[in-house]
């Protein structure tokens, strides 16, 4: 076993480092507290990461990107986190669809989508699945349900297809350039296989953006609503086949055994954030005095420090060995139970945090603030019951 | 005899105070564009409402133009006031804990008269001005050991020739001061002979020259109802406005009164996101079939049940305590701090309940204009209020095995 990182990972986490502290977290406060959701982003810092890589690191490098491995993906994610959960997230929501559209697109595909997102600093991807009655039923479909699920619907008419309905909840949908779009082809069966993914540019006729949400935490991460009214996409956007949405299987390209990247992606997201709880609990803990003598000499805040720092820990070895499986294509539920269990983890963090800050008078420090609003984003992305029950369904397979 | 049978009268003002929040207090509370900027202003009209329902002088006694309800009472009220809105049902229990304590308890005949007539204002709302800068109430690194540091009172009430008070200082996290009519204030009482911890309590109207407050206010509060900071300087207080000896040490422990309010508020919390996912969990559909009728969410609203049912109980039983102060003499209550005990376990059980709770709306239980986020936030204020909960933990520690502080934290009545 080696738990060293090699020079290339190593150099992408110094550089991620050095991003994170100097660009990132001197605006993350302030970005967090701007009213207005619509307000909220800020595309200079999007525009000095994809400079630096951070947005096309996942992209193959025969395709103009980094081609950097999924070890690299997770120590990035999370050094960027440290400074701020939701930028790093906007940074790796791309990451997530390039290894989608690297895995599942034709070349033909890649050369009109690929090549200007690479090209473009501001060309940032999305993927729209949830709609208003369809959340965990595109999750999780029911076996006696055929007509759960999403609902935007997709008709052929020669070489297009019409889309008619909407999506709602959808990360980058704001402000993305293209869009992955699940819809129902073919009504009349079961979800998995009535369902097509298209790719959607932002300009496509028909379709248009609604509603921005107000999230309580990760306010920088933008999410919208999305339109479909007579949304003309043509056939050749097609992902795989029509009728076979579901990428995320092994016949379709899939070796992590996972969610291609999803799942590992919020557990090192996760990881950042409770690394910025532990670094900042301890400075608190070493640096401000009650009666005369400092915060850590209370056994408390010891066993409070010490779970943070031990649960932290415990996340970071299975962020680490699932993106190391990943790497070399083993296929294992790990993923999805290192996604469950950094739910678990950054809630408990930041909680143990910001009882370590305490209620100053009667104001609470704005940092703890953001990193437990931040960490309830997990409860219905990665630790609700669905995720655990569908983690569990890929448990001895 | 156990018994846990409400009077009628108890039946009656819980019924009429649940109707008043989910007509009149929620609709407010949780309009979208309110919640949405994180707007926690005060409603004035809905306060001056709930003071004709008799909710601002609860505890206050009949014979002082009061509802005389005991603290039972109160909890049950301030539970269903902080189901609509935490911040309404703070400002209510605060001035009806103070109305009893200062009127009924601590005034004389004398004070009572003069300043009687002015509570009978629907808007007249009391603050008890104790806390001061660099004051620190955490147990904390005094856990088990007599205290070191002084807790001083910096606020000084210098005596005047003609025998009246000059109040010079400054008090922060005042709750209920951006409304106060009449301030209960601690200072220092100079001249004050050989006593150098002479501290007493002084009665100061709203309008004194030379009060002022400031409200806390911005997206860092962190505290239910309404609170500021306020500065007295050079405040003439006539002589007669000194309260009696104990007042201090009355208003601050409050026999057991004060902590059981509090956790019920923080349960109204918890109570209202219940019913949220309740409601919620029987309307979605996913799955096939209702929610609830799914195991996951069906075990996990029977937890929060569980939870908020047990929280309940603990505030009922310190609440009726502090009714019953002989429950304990006669053997019927265990000795404890059951106050103490009681928000500990609350703030922990319904931490936990909303955090379930605005599970089951999926990401709408993290979006701004709903309120399940809300609660979230409001239960975690409670969560950490008044040095948090490890900090009652320890107080409670002290006092099972029957230890008891000395030093500057019990302060000694001047007079």
């Amino acid at each position: 076993m080696n738990f060293e990182l090699n020079d290339e990972q190593r150099e992408w986490q110094m550089k991620a480092r050095a991003f994170a502290r100097d660009e990132i977290r001197p605006i993350s406060l302030a970005r967090d507290a701007v009213a207005d959701p619509r307000e909220t982003f800020d595309w200079e810092i999007i525009k000095k990461g994809s400079r630096l890589g951070f947005r096309t690191m996942a992209v193959p490098k025969e395709w103009g990107g980094y081609g950097t491995d999924f070890v690299t993906q997770a120590v990035v994610m999370a050094e960027l986190a440290k400074a701020d959960s939701a930028i790093s997230k906007s940074f790796s929501q791309n990451w997530k669809w390039s290894h989608l559209i690297s895995a599942v697109c034709t070349d033909e595909q890649k050369e009109r989508f690929l090549k200007p997102f690479v090209a473009d600093d501001t060309f940032l991807l999305g993927k729209g699945i949830s709609e208003p009655s369809a959340g965990s039923d595109n999750r999780l479909p029911p076996a006696d349900d055929h007509k759960a699920g999403l609902k935007l619907r997709a008709e052929r008419r020669g070489d297009e297809w019409i889309l008619n309905g909407e999506k709602c909840f959808i990360a980058n949908a704001p402000i993305g350039k293209l869009f992955f779009i699940d819809a129902r082809s073919n009504p009349n069966v079961p979800l998995r296989e009535g369902t097509t993914m298209f790719l959607v540019p932002r300009d496509t006729p028909g379709f248009r953006i609604g509603k921005v949400f107000n999230k309580s935490g990760w306010r920088f991460y933008q999410n919208g609503e999305m339109i479909f009214e007579n949304a003309r996409v043509p056939h050749a956007n097609v992902v795989g086949q029509a009728n076979g949405s579901d990428m995320k299987t092994h016949q379709a390209g899939d070796r992590t055994g996972g969610d291609i990247f999803g799942d590992l992606e919020l557990a090192a997201n996760a990881l950042g954030v409770c690394d910025d709880a532990c670094e900042q609990a301890l400075q608190h803990a070493r640096g401000i005095k009650q009666g005369g003598r400092y915060l850590f000499e209370q056994q408390l805040i010891q066993l409070k420090l010490n779970k943070m720092a031990m649960l932290t820990e415990a996340l970071r070895s299975f962020v680490l060995r699932v993106a190391w499986e990943h790497d070399r294509k083993i296929k294992s539920p790990n993923a999805g139970l290192a996604m469950n269990f950094s739910t678990d983890v950054i809630q408990e963090v930041t909680e143990l945090y910001m009882d370590v800050r305490g209620a100053a008078g009667c104001r609470m420090d704005p940092h703890a603030d953001k990193l437990t609003r931040d960490a309830m984003i997990w409860s219905h992305l990665a630790g609700d019951s669905v995720q655990r029950m569908k983690v569990a369904r890929r448990l001895g397979h | 005899m156990y018994n846990l049978h409400l009077s009628a009268e108890q039946l009656e003002i819980r019924d009429t105070v649940r109707d008043f929040a989910a007509r009149q207090i929620k609709p407010f509370a949780l309009k979208p564009a309110r919640i949405e900027a994180l707007d926690r202003s005060l409603p004035a009209d809905l306060l001056h409402k709930a003071s004709q329902l008799g909710l601002r002088t609860l505890a206050l006694s009949e014979d002082h133009g009061g509802a005389g309800a005991d603290n039972l009472t109160g909890c049950i009220v301030a539970e269903e006031l902080a189901a609509g809105d935490p911040d309404v049902a703070s400002v209510l229990a605060e001035t009806s804990r103070l109305a009893h304590l200062l009127f009924d308890r601590a005034m004389t005949g004398e004070q009572r008269e003069r300043f009687l007539p002015q509570l009978a204002d629907d808007g007249c709302h009391l603050a008890f001005a104790d806390r001061e800068a660099d004051h620190d109430g955490a147990l904390g690194i005094n856990y088990h050991r007599p205290d070191t540091g002084e807790a001083e009172v910096k606020t000084k009430a210098a005596r005047t020739g003609k025998g009246d008070w000059v109040l010079s200082g400054h008090k922060l996290c005042v709750a209920n001061a951006p409304l106060a009519q009449l301030f209960a204030v601690t200072a220092r009482l100079e001249p004050h002979g050989s006593d150098s911890d002479a501290v007493g309590t002084l009665l100061v109207p709203r309008d004194t020259p030379g009060l002022s407050v400031v409200p806390h206010d911005g997206p860092d509060r962190w505290f239910h109802g309404t609170c500021g900071e306020v500065s007295f300087k050079g405040c003439q207080v006539a002589g007669q406005n000194l309260l009696g000896r104990g007042t201090h040490d009355l208003l601050r422990d409050d026999a057991g009164r004060g902590a059981p309010l509090s956790a019920a508020v923080n349960l109204g919390i918890g109570r209202a996101a219940y019913e949220a996912a309740l409601d919620y969990a029987q309307l979605r559909i996913q799955g096939g079939r209702r929610i609830v009728e799914h195991q996951a969410i069906g075990a996990k609203l029977a937890e929060v049940a569980i939870r908020l049912e047990v929280a309940r109980n603990a505030i009922w039983q310190a609440a009726w305590a502090s009714d019953h102060p002989d429950a304990v003499a006669d053997r019927s209550l265990p000795d404890l701090p059951l106050a103490t005990l009681a928000r500990a376990f609350t703030a922990e059980a319904v931490h936990r309940a909303v955090k379930d709770a605005a599970e089951c709306f999926g990401a709408m239980g993290v979006m701004r204009d709903m309120p399940l986020q809300k609660y979230v936030r409001d239960a975690l204020m409670c969560l950490h209020a008044d040095g948090g909960v490890s900090d009652g933990k320890l107080k409670l520690a002290e006092a099972i095995v029957g230890y008891r502080r000395t030093g500057a934290a019990s302060l000694r009545a001047a007079e």
